[in-house]
């Protein structure tokens, strides 16, 4: 590619320069195809198709807690600080501009973007921040906020001028910043909520990139561009439209055939399997190990799973290792890890954790130690009990079946009786009849709080009705605990806890399949199917 | 005439006040709570009691049953069946989307059945034990035997895989686009409809075959009226009313059969709704949809009987 | 003169013809009613398969095979295994138990009770019938799915929950045919007569009704089978039915059987298959039945 040089160098040393700079200039003209490629320049319109499993009750996100809810209403909404869609688990701004934290940790100071209008025109001010927060905090009468305990550490929310949102703190909070950065803690606007604090269960005002357009239950869910939106050249779609369709099989279809370009949950990996065989490139497989583990949690309050040996048979007899690999292709269930995340910041490391029970890799010396435990509990010969289940088939009924397999071999029957959700629920969260439960955990991020919230006494999520008072001690000191070292360590404790005693057993960790049409650019599947859902740089490369 | 119709219209009321009894009674008896679906989300969520106590006292979850038996009765005689647990809109909006489509689907796969099960079963009475007998049998038993769903999902999964097909995920209305309207329902309808066909085919042959026997049959055929003529005009006219009635009732049941279909199909209409209902333990849905379908169920049967004793000149010179 | 001894005993209204042996009935019937004959022995062949499936099946339908998951029909798994590595031949096979379990048990137990129901409903009349008569409309009312999907979200998925959820919808369907027979005997002279003789309440039905009900009895328990098989896999597709790991040919037909269809079809086609036969050869042997029972439609 170098061109000859005509003249000797040392007399031209302009001329060389100049050359040179040609040269270079040259190179680059020549690559430029090469990285305008790669860096694809977004096209402008076009409706993005996409399929959707289920109805949400409502649309408000501050009271539900369903995918159903926030796939729909996200792009409709701005929060105050969101994840960053290209760099999990980075927390970046949305409608705050900047932020500033006190030395003491109990001061948290935002500034909002000046120049933003929801969807009807009006200006959003810090007083509409305030009103929807507390709304989520200190919710009025008769009016649910899911999230509500999170923000337990919050005394006040203050807006002190029109760009300014303070929130005063009754002690520090570690995971603060994490939970305000929920996608489900939408912005209203204020003059909304005052008239009727129910007003957006069935209306969408907000003021993200995209307005709302049309809702026909059990069946379609529509958005359009907002032209308004306060970051500019954003979005690059004409609009949304959502089929709503709870077979898999024809949501799977729906891909198949062009009819829908995305699913933004999940699929089984055969129908992703399918998909790709027969349309090949012009679909894509994002995997994304998810922040969401499937577990069994024990009735600690009833014999004979009050006895410590017991559970930990129970939890011993289950060889993780093998379950990841069969029911990875059929469920998606995948990692062997513990009460947070494997491979997240605050997984405990491999080493660790293999010296727990139930996490060895020796499943022989396992079982042999499972049947002693029975034997010194006074069941030499194992004994029968009844495993409760929610009756969807993936993972729900997959996950029994394989345990129930893996019991059996240390001489425990066990009577698998699944349940409709309603049942299911209700036996696991507000009657506990139950002797063993299936009961998974799924969090927009790897918090520590809102994973860790379920193993302290009184939580509402504590099915197995176990309390340990280290361990609440231990989670109330993570929670307040600034330095990540030292909540490290917290949490480690609290973990290693937990799993010794078997209050819990965490079965596996999900790893999700999004499949998509390579049409549709620029979406970067989070950990979860909660965030990430504001398409706002999303473009689609034809119609 | 008229005092057989009185008296018919009295006795709807006890069924009706019945079967809204029963239906109220069963969905209190279910295990499970709306509240606490709605609350937990879709897995375990966080649910604080306080807000659970809230909700429910919102819903009128709290008071005596029989408060709410009564409360409900008074609304629906109003015409008015409460709002969704659920969703918190008017149950009758609810139903009111869905059942266009379910309504459609129902009337073409009468429509379809009637038009090959009345002929399929005449000719299969004329010609009795004959190999076209036999086969009519076979093909109509066999119909009715593979179970609807497995159909659905077999025609599903030919046409995605063989020609790149995706069921339909919107419902167009007929009068906004009969092609669009058409190629959504065609399968639906094809997979309901042979069913019932089956069941017309087989009750068509044999009232006709009774029928066949009875002796002014006989005393036409002794007259020398060609064979053709006897049976349409004698025949079909008196066996059509045991069809109709099974018409009639096959159709009434329909709504409610299209359940699975409609799962499977993934339609928006009544029959999923309702399974969708239960499920999430929304009673005012479940109540009013089982209190109307059981009023279709009962008007139809009323209609029937009517006909019967329009059409049978032996009614109707008794 | 010598008395012919065969004719001793015979009464003025025995019939003419020899009376026929079992066998000579059964081949008769064969003769007459082929199909019925072909639904008899698809219906046998089942029975036997249901009855011996611990000798006949290959493998135990629980055992999970990791190393074989989604094998092709061959030499060592005659239909394949499933996604758990299961052997799809021998999960038919136990499916047939509870197939036919939940079948006969359903219809059995619902044609019973309605009969009865029916009986009593005709034969004491007035009020009684009155009430009786509106509790089975209220029943008919609910479509059958809907009643049965209810009954089994009150109990649970579970198989004899099943069967509860499938025999009440039957209950008023066999009451009103029996009861419609029920009255018509009643008006018989020979009733009128057996109770002027002095004949008590349970004499009369019992020698009278009960038998002359049966025909219609068994008819609606012969049709209503073919419906408890369907509706027992209807009601394990929509996950009410029985549980996970039970090799139930409806909960082999649920959930993913479609997304694994053409990884592996044979999983979601043989269950099907095998209800389809199931409830064909109830259907022909049934309708066969009727037709023979019938005396409107027997013969030519």
């Amino acid at each position: 590619m170098a061109a000859p040089i005509p003249a000797p160098m040392r007399h031209r040393p302009l001329f060389v320069s100049l050359v040179a700079l040609t040269l270079l200039l040259a190179s680059l003209v020549a690559a430029w195809p090469a990285a305008v490629q790669a860096a694809d320049t977004p096209r402008r319109g076009g409706v993005l198709l996409a399929v959707i499993g289920a109805d949400p009750p409502s649309l408000d996100p501050h009271q539900e807690s369903t995918f159903a809810n926030i796939e729909l209403v996200a792009p409709l909404y701005s929060t105050l600080l969101q994840l960053d869609p290209y760099h999990y688990p980075k927390i970046i701004g949305d409608l705050a501009t900047e932020w500033k934290i006190s030395p003491d940790g109990l001061t948290y100071t935002f500034k909002l973007h000046p120049d933003v209008k929801f969807h009807d025109g009006s200006p959003l001010t810090a007083a509409d921040v305030k009103a929807s927060y507390d709304k989520i905090i200190f919710p009025p009468q008769g009016v649910r906020s899911v999230r509500k305990n999170a923000y337990t550490a919050v005394a006040q929310v203050e807006a002190p001028d029109a760009t300014t949102v303070v929130f005063k703190l009754k002690f520090p909070s570690a995971s603060l910043m994490a939970n305000l950065a929920s996608p489900w803690n939408v912005i209203f606007p204020k003059k909304y909520l005052d008239q009727d604090v129910n007003y957006f269960k069935t209306h969408a005002i907000g003021s993200g990139p995209f307005k709302f357009k049309g809702y026909t239950r059990g069946s379609t869910f529509e958005g359009e561009r907002n032209p308004a939106y306060f970051v500019k050249d954003r979005p690059y779609l004409d609009g949304y439209k959502f089929y709503i369709s709870p077979e898999t099989s024809v949501r799977a279809a729906a891909i198949r055939s062009g009819r829908a370009y995305i699913e933004f949950r999940n699929l089984p990996n055969a129908e992703v399997d399918a998909i790709k065989k027969q349309l090949g490139d012009k679909v894509a497989v994002q995997e994304t190990p998810m922040t969401g583990e499937w577990g069994i949690s024990i009735n600690n309050t009833k014999k004979p799973f009050n006895d410590v040996r017991v559970r930990k048979a129970l939890t011993l007899g289950i060889d993780r290792y093998t379950m990841g690999k069969v029911l990875y292709p059929l469920t998606g269930l995948r990692f062997v890890g513990g009460l947070m995340r494997p491979g997240s910041e605050w997984g405990m490391p491999q080493a660790e954790l293999e010296k727990l029970p139930g996490f060895g890799r020796d499943i022989e010396k396992n079982r042999a130690e499972a049947k002693k435990l029975l034997a010194e509990a006074g069941y030499p010969n194992g004994f029968k009990l009844e495993l409760k289940n929610r009756n969807v088939k993936l993972p729900y009924q997959d996950f029994a079946v394989f345990l129930i397999g893996e019991w059996r071999k240390i001489g425990i029957e066990v009577e698998h009786r699944p349940l409709e959700t309603a049942a299911w629920f209700s036996d696991g969260q507000d009657t506990g009849n139950f002797e063993l439960i299936v009961s998974p955990t799924v969090e927009f991020m790897d918090d520590p709080d809102q994973f860790l919230g379920r193993y302290a006494t009184g939580s509402t999520q504590n099915w197995g009705r176990y309390s340990d008072p280290q361990v609440d001690d231990l989670f109330s000191r993570q929670a307040r605990s600034l330095d990540p070292v030292e909540r490290k360590k917290l949490i480690n404790q609290m973990e290693k806890r937990v799993l010794d005693n078997a209050y819990f057993m965490p079965g596996l960790w999900w790893s999700r399949n999004l499949v998509h049409w390579t049409k549709v650019k620029n979406y970067i599947a989070p950990p979860n199917h909660y965030t990430n859902q504001k398409l706002q740089d999303v473009w689609l490369s034809e119609d | 005439m008229r005092t057989y119709l009185a008296k018919r219209l009295l006795l709807i009321v006890p069924t009706l006040f019945g079967v809204a009894a029963v239906v109220f009674l069963i969905m209190r008896v279910i295990p499970g709570d709306v509240t606490l679906l709605i609350l937990g989300g879709d897995q375990t969520g966080r649910i604080d009691p306080q807000q659970l106590a809230a909700m429910r006292h919102q819903l009128g979850l709290d008071q005596p049953i029989a408060v709410q038996f009564g409360t409900w009765l008074w609304g629906v005689l109003r015409l008015d069946f409460g709002t969704s647990l659920w969703t918190g809109q008017p149950v009758i909006e609810e139903v009111l989307i869905r059942l266009p489509l379910s309504l459609e689907v129902a009337i073409l796969a009468t429509i379809v059945s009637v038009l090959l099960a009345i002929p399929l079963g005449m000719v299969a009475a004329v010609r009795q034990d004959s190999w076209v007998d036999y086969v009519i049998r076979v093909v109509s038993i066999g119909g009715q035997a593979i179970p609807s769903f497995w159909v659905g999902i077999l025609v599903i999964l030919f046409l995605v895989i063989y020609f790149g097909w995706g069921p339909p995920l919107e419902f167009t209305p007929p009068w906004v686009d009969p092609w669009a309207n058409f190629q959504q329902l065609v399968w639906p309808v094809a997979t309901v409809g042979y069913r019932y066909a089956a069941v017309t085919t087989r009750m068509t042959r044999s009232t006709v075959l009774e029928v066949l026997r009875e002796d002014y049959i006989r005393t036409a055929w002794a007259k020398g009226l060609r064979e053709r003529a006897v049976v349409i005009r004698h025949a079909l006219k008196n066996a059509m009313l045991p069809v109709i009635t099974l018409v009639g009732t096959e159709f009434a049941f329909l709504i409610g059969g299209l359940v699975v279909t409609e799962t499977v199909f993934t339609l928006n209409g009544v029959g999923r709704f309702v399974v969708d209902a239960v499920a999430h333990r929304d009673y005012p849905v479940v109540q009013a949809l089982v209190f109307l379908i059981a009023l279709c169920f009962v008007v139809v049967n009323l209609l029937i009987d009517l006909t019967y004793a329009w059409f049978d000149p032996r009614i109707r010179y008794h | 003169m010598a008395v012919d001894s065969s004719l001793i005993g015979a009464s003025a209204t025995a019939p003419l013809a020899a009376r026929l042996t079992w066998p000579e009935q059964v081949s008769g019937f064969v003769r007459a009613k082929p199909l019925g004959a072909v639904g008899a022995i698809i219906i046998l062949i089942m029975l036997l398969v249901a009855v011996l499936a611990h000798a006949l099946a290959p493998y135990d339908p629980y055992l999970a095979d990791y190393g074989a998951q989604f094998a092709r029909p061959a030499a060592d798994h005659w239909l394949g295994t499933d996604e758990f590595g299961r052997d799809v031949l021998s999960r038919i096979m136990y499916g047939a138990r509870i197939a036919l379990f939940v079948g006969f048990a359903a219809s059995f137990a619902g044609c019973s009770l309605g009969a009865a129901l029916g009986v009593v409903s005709a034969y004491c009349g007035g009020t009684v019938d009155l009430l009786l008569e509106r509790a089975m409309d209220i029943l008919l009312a609910f479509p059958q799915l809907i009643l049965a999907l209810a009954v089994a979200s009150i109990l649970g998925p579970a198989v004899p929950n099943v069967v509860i959820a499938v025999a009440i919808p039957i209950i008023p369907r066999a009451a009103r045919v029996v009861r419609a027979t029920a009255l018509s005997i009643k008006e018989n002279q020979y009733v009128e007569a057996a109770h002027g003789l002095g004949a008590s309440h349970y004499r009369v039905v019992a020698q009278h009704l009960l038998p002359n009900v049966f025909a219609p009895y068994l008819i609606i328990l012969t049709a209503q089978l073919g419906t408890a098989i369907l509706a027992e896999a209807a009601l394990s597709y929509l996950g009410l039915g029985a549980a996970e790991p039970t090799p139930s040919w409806g909960l082999m037909l649920s959930g993913s059987a479609p997304s694994y269809a053409e990884k592996a079809p044979w999983i979601g086609l043989f269950p099907g298959i095998a209800i389809s036969l199931a409830v064909f050869g109830f259907s022909l042997f049934g309708d066969s039945l009727r037709d023979a029972l019938d005396p409107k439609l027997r013969g030519k």
